[in-house]
Parts: structure tokens; sequence; C-alpha cells
């Protein structure tokens, strides 16, 4: 589990980093449009999407939303993926300014130290700002992708 | 109110509604800070709490469900997936085996 591929999970193809959004709902359309394009969700998985933002933002800070799916939209996932996409001009997030959405979509856990990764970069301002700068598709899957000695999880053999 | 006895907790688990997403954000962060207590830190979806947890973290908005599933777990609220107090507290009190309440 400990090497996956960043690349395979997070495929340039759903790397977008110039998209416009008027508002959150057409955010979220555009990161589950971008999954069902790369294969990786069937089109039910978008309106779950919706409905679970509905429920609880999925606002994380630093200009950053993960938008993802209830767990009825697990179903419509066909293989674990993440998608990045980058609105420069910005989107108003219930108040919030987000400028990245990653966009998740997973059944298993193969995403998991991606996350992990982003939590890291989103906890350091200076990070946090050069992701949101990020102005290619190489540049966004280097920050993104755990340095070897940032991944010590001596508990992760033990996860069910 | 649930008291915590942080020198007691062997379990966290955190919990949101897919259990694929926010909840995996933050139980990374709490399983780094956690690596040197002997905690095991999970991330599952609300309705597969585990009955071993020994305290629940999940956002706000959840909480009365993962009170129904957690029975009488300590279920801590939260409303910001990075940097949330009430999770600094939680975690604090394991670091330092103090008892709180929340």
């Amino acid at each position: 589990m400990s090497d996956v591929d960043p690349a395979a999970l997070l495929a340039p193809d759903a790397i977008r980093l110039a998209e416009q959004a008027a508002d959150k709902t057409q955010a979220i359309r555009i990161c589950g449009q971008a999954l069902v394009d790369c294969g990786a969700v069937e089109a039910a998985y978008v309106p779950a999407m919706l409905e679970r933002e509905e429920s609880v933002s999925t606002y994380i800070g630093e200009g950053v939303a993960i938008p993802h799916a209830t767990l009825a939209g697990k179903e419509a996932v066909l293989r674990d993926a993440l998608c990045f996409v980058r609105f420069p001009a910005g989107v108003d997030w219930d108040g919030a300014q987000v400028t990245v959405c990653i966009g998740i979509a997973a059944q298993g856990d193969g995403h998991v130290e991606i996350l992990a990764e982003l939590a890291q970069i989103l906890l350091d301002p200076e990070r946090a700002e050069a992701l949101r700068a990020a102005e290619s598709a190489e540049t966004v899957l280097a920050m993104l992708t755990p340095a070897p000695e940032d991944t010590p999880e001596p508990t992760r053999e033990g996860e069910r | 109110m649930t008291t915590i006895d942080g020198s007691a907790v062997r379990k966290l688990v955190v919990a949101c509604d897919a259990g694929m997403g926010s909840s995996v954000m933050l139980a990374s962060t709490v399983r780094k800070q956690l690596a040197k207590n002997g905690v095991t830190v999970e991330h599952t979806s609300v309705q597969e709490i585990p009955g071993d947890a020994d305290v629940v973290l999940t956002h706000a908005g959840l909480a009365d469900r993962a009170r129904g599933v957690a029975g009488g777990t300590p279920v801590v609220p939260f409303n910001l997936f990075l940097g949330d107090p009430a999770v600094t507290k939680v975690v604090t009190a394991i670091q330092q085996g103090q008892t709180i309440d929340v």
C-alpha cells in the first residue's frame, strides 16, 4: 500500500489548472466531470458529490476544498482516483474563497497518502500558497507526492 | 458532558459520512501527532465506527448520527478539518495523559 503511484491516482488529464466556476455547485460539477472523464466514476457520482456538500462542506482551509460523495456514492466509483482543479479567479464557498478543488473518488485507501501530504502542505502557509499558485501538472504532482521520509506509518498495517 | 481519560485512549477514530475524504485528512494529521503515544488512529464512515474505539472525532453536523452508532464512546464534534480547537484539546489530553470534559 505504501508504494501507490501518485501519478496513477492523479492522472495528468485530471489536473486542470485554469477552470472557471460561477459558484461552488458549478465547481463541484467540474470536479465530478474530471473524475468521469478519467474513467474513475460513473456519472451518478456527481449528484452524490453535490448531496454530500449540502450536508457538510468539504472546505478544509487555505483556499482548498475536497469535494467527494456520500457513502451511497461509493457504488459509482470505478477506481480510486483524485482530480486537481484550479480556479485562478476563485470560487465563493459559503464565504470562503476557494482556489483549488481536489476531487476524491475512493473505495479503498489508495489515496490516503496523498491526502496526508495535502494536509501537511495546508498546515504550512508558504507551501499552501505554492500549491494554490501551481501552474503545471508536474508541480502539482511533485508537491502532492509524499516524500519517502514523510510516511513512517507504523500503525498502517494494523488498519482494517 | 462526557469525560475522556487521555492516558487510557488506545484507539481514536475519525468519522465522516463516507470515510473517504475529510476523515482521511484529519486522521492523517492526528496520526502524526500521536505517533509516539501508542494510539491507533483510524478513519471510517459514521455507520462503521468500530466498537473498540475509545474516542470518536466527527464533524459537528454528523455528531448526532455518530453518537447513535458509537454507544457510550465519547464523541467529540469539530468544525474545522485543520486546526480545530476541540481536536487539539483531545490530542493534547492524550499526549499528556490528562482527563478532560468534552
